[in-house]
């Protein structure tokens, strides 16, 4: 594919970050609270260190195969078919990633903003841009998300100090109440969200940084830095809207920006707040399209992933609109489903194919080398 | 040719976005709520909407003799027909997203106004940042139908009115919507309201109400509504409320009664208090601390007294303690007593301090909380007297 992609380190960690935030800085707090109570921001922090040994796999698994996406490394590991047949979750997942962001922006939108605009509008303006933003490149990709990113830390940062008087600090107390145990699943349930999608890049990473070791250093800060937001979001949802409220809102971090309030002067400007939203939205759903279309070419052996974009682009759209078909569908899906499903995926046969890759280097290994010796 | 026709084709694509925005709603076709009530009615609610009439509100161009708001009501089985019900009679659609006051009827709070409150939580266009009032011993339509001086829209009236008042005097309370369901579904924690009381029957109705200098119809806040179970079970009287504003730390800024210690009274300021509530357990009882720190100045003085010495200073600053003490202790005792409706959070106070004991407590908290032991600790300094030293009317008998 496009070996001609050049990064810079600084690109990747921005994107790295804009991706983990994604959509879980919309929506985390609420299955946090549902089940950590007061103790979310412990699970947040929990899932969030979680989700570095999920980096840690997917660096060392990168390792294997330097100047190779995930699918072709499989192909040649696995062989042609059970590598193409290995590939399939992948893509299925990503997939399945994109139509779900797709569809959270739309019905965000619908539910919160724009009540009577037919959630196709907003998928199919979102999808207009993503597959112009896919056409153009990786490249052009991480130069927007290196443009943007200033802005997204400029309205964190002032949604989080103009919160900062309403935090009520006494509400996250008493820590630790029923011990480590309620934290378990909501951490999982972080690291599902926040980490586990994650994996698309190892269609991006591994081509674009050949042998390079600083780039697995830039891979974790990514991760690093993109929990902090979500970790802070949440803690500002539990001291500021209190357990109850962050478990019900469907949209925690949106209530919270409601709650912005300086002087009766800085009011209502929530609008501008999901602009930040909107910006990481924007990357989790591209790199799900980008794991989606490169799997798609590899597997059916396109030189170029491009003339897909299109095509996969309103398959995408399509798919967005049946994905859920309700709100409650979505809840349900989220609590139950995913969890096991992005485990399995996005790490049990990781964990499997970087072990089996591990087998087959020693073995090509020692093959060379008893090669060497009958000789 | 394909060139001109795609930019032809691209060219029409763009009157599709020139028809504007889908959910547009302009300023001419909404009626703008700015107080709403729920009151129970034989079958459902009966909802009644203040609406701003725009023609007369803008300075200057008022005919003078129309009101300044209108109110509509319609009678549905929820709350979401009767808004949507009122378009009947409305000429425009009722919007409510600059809603500032949230009216409960006082039937409808005795019955239970939980269920009434979902929509307001659900709906996207209602914001967070009104006040839930009840309205004591009358119906909301009847608060919503006052006409006030000065603010031309009563609602803003109820709203900057309960504002200050919280600010300044204290026994009132601004509680927010959220604020309330938080309290609604805490297990620790029972909700209070502030209530509002219609002064001069149906007289403030009408528009030559507010011709008056002094009008006759007028509404007025009284004290706080308390909650039990989402059910309305008493009210609080101005100085309960105060109590129950020291101990949730709600005061800002108020004014305290004291008597002198050789007869004739004294006002002093509060200007500023801090209370701490903390939760303890001891041999299976459970126990609060309420530890108020206050700091005031001398606001009025009518007795003889040297305020120029340090002893006179540390006896009002001892007056002034037993005063807030026995403020917050009387509140305790008729809300233990007579309510039994945790207002304080004394069982949240417990849950953070001993969450192994709170479960335990928590199954029959409601049994528990009239017994529970409350300490209070108030600590007064007296910093400022005023710009004069001793009063004038010590001087004059010399």
């Amino acid at each position: 594919m496009s070996d001609t992609v050049k990064l810079s380190l600084r690109q990747f960690t921005i994107l790295i970050l804009l991706y983990s935030v994604g959509t879980t800085i919309l929506v985390i707090p609420a299955p946090l609270a549902a089940d950590a109570r007061q103790d979310a921001w412990l699970a947040a922090i929990a899932g969030w260190l979680l989700g570095l040994v999920v980096v840690a796999l997917y660096v060392s698994l990168a390792r294997l195969f330097p100047g190779m996406t995930f699918t072709a490394f499989l192909e040649l590991t696995f062989g042609k078919w059970l590598g193409k047949l290995l590939a399939l979750p992948f893509i299925f997942f990503s997939f399945i990633g994109s139509s779900i962001v797709l569809y959270y922006l739309g019905n965000f939108m619908t539910t919160e903003i724009m009540p009577e605009t037919p959630i196709e509008a907003f998928a199919l303006l979102f999808a207009a841009l993503l597959v112009m933003g896919l056409r153009l490149g990786l490249e052009v990709l991480a130069r927007t998300a290196e443009i943007l990113f200033p802005w997204f830390i400029l309205l964190f940062t002032v949604l989080a100090l103009f919160l900062t008087p309403e935090i009520d600090s006494q509400k996250v107390l008493p820590i630790l109440e029923f011990g480590m145990k309620p934290i378990i699943w909501p951490a999982l349930n972080f690291a599902c969200t926040a980490s586990l999608p994650l994996y698309v890049f190892l269609m991006v990473y591994p081509v674009s940084f050949q042998h390079k070791k600083k780039a697995g250093n830039a891979f974790f800060t990514g991760v690093l830095i993109g929990g902090i937001f979500v970790v802070i979001v949440t803690f500002l949802s539990i001291t500021i809207l209190g357990v109850e409220l962050s478990a019900e809102n469907l949209y925690p971090s949106y209530a919270l920006a409601k709650k912005i309030n300086i002087g009766n002067f800085i009011q209502r400007v929530e609008i501008l707040m999901a602009g930040m939203w909107f910006l990481t939205i924007f990357f989790k759903a591209a790199f799900y399209a980008y794991g989606f279309i490169t799997g798609i070419a590899q597997l059916c052996g396109c030189k170029d992933y491009r003339p897909l974009v299109l095509p996969c682009g309103m398959i995408i759209v399509a798919s967005s609109f049946v994905v859920y078909p309700s709100v409650a569908a979505m809840s349900e899906f989220e609590s139950t489903v995913y969890i096991p499903f992005a485990i399995t995926v996005g790490f049990l046969l990781p964990l499997l194919i970087y072990m089996a890759g591990l087998v087959k280097k020693r073995i090509n290994h020692q093959e060379l080398q008893g090669a060497g010796t009958d000789d | 040719m394909i060139r001109k026709l795609s930019a032809l084709i691209s060219v029409l694509l763009l009157l599709v976005l020139l028809t504007g925005c889908w959910s547009r709603r302009e300023l001419n076709e909404l009626g703008i709520a700015v107080g709403i009530g729920v009151d129970k009615a034989d079958k459902g609610y009966r909802v009644t909407v203040q609406i701003v009439s725009p023609g007369e509100i803008v300075s200057g161009k008022s005919s003078g003799n129309r009101t300044p708001v209108t109110v509509y009501e319609a009678t549905a089985e929820t709350i979401f027909e009767a808004i949507r019900k009122i378009t009947t009679k409305s000429s425009r659609e009722v919007y409510l997203a600059h809603l500032r006051v949230l009216i409960i009827g006082e039937q409808l709070a005795r019955e239970g106004m939980e269920k009434a409150l979902d929509h307001f939580s659900r709906d996207h266009e209602v914001r967070t940042d009104y006040f839930v009032i009840v309205a004591k011993d009358t119906t909301a339509s009847n608060v919503l139908k006052v006409l006030t001086p000065i603010e031309k829209i009563p609602a803003n009236n109820l709203y900057l009115s309960l504002n200050s008042s919280e600010k300044l005097w204290a026994p009132t309370a601004t509680i927010t919507l959220d604020e309330l369901i938080s309290d609604f579904v805490s297990e620790g924690k029972s909700p209070v309201l502030s209530a509002v009381s219609v002064i001069g029957g149906k007289a403030g109705h009408s528009q030559k109400n507010i011709e008056n200098i002094s009008p006759t119809g007028y509404l007025k806040y009284s004290g706080l509504a308390v909650l039990q179970g989402g059910k309305l079970v008493g009210y609080l009287n101005e100085k309960e409320s105060k109590g129950y504003s020291y101990i949730t730390d709600r005061v800002q800024n108020t004014v305290g009664l004291a008597s002198c210690p050789n007869g004739g009274k004294l006002a002093l300021e509060v200007i500023s208090s801090k209370t701490k509530v903390k939760g303890k357990v001891v041999n299976d009882q459970p126990q609060i601390q309420i530890e108020v720190k206050t700091e005031e100045n001398v606001g009025e003085v009518e007795c003889e007294l040297d305020l120029t010495k340090r002893e006179t200073i540390a006896e009002l600053e001892q007056l002034a303690n037993q005063k807030v003490a026995s403020i917050i202790k009387t509140t305790v005792k008729k809300v233990q007593n007579d309510y039994k409706s945790d207002i304080f959070g004394f069982g949240e106070a417990i849950h953070r301090a001993d969450p192994a004991a709170w479960r335990q407590l928590k199954e029959n908290w409601h049994e528990v909380f009239p017994k529970v032991d409350v300490i209070v600790n108030v600590h007064t300094e007296i910093r400022r007297i005023g710009t004069v030293a001793n009063s004038f009317q010590n001087e004059r008998k010399e």
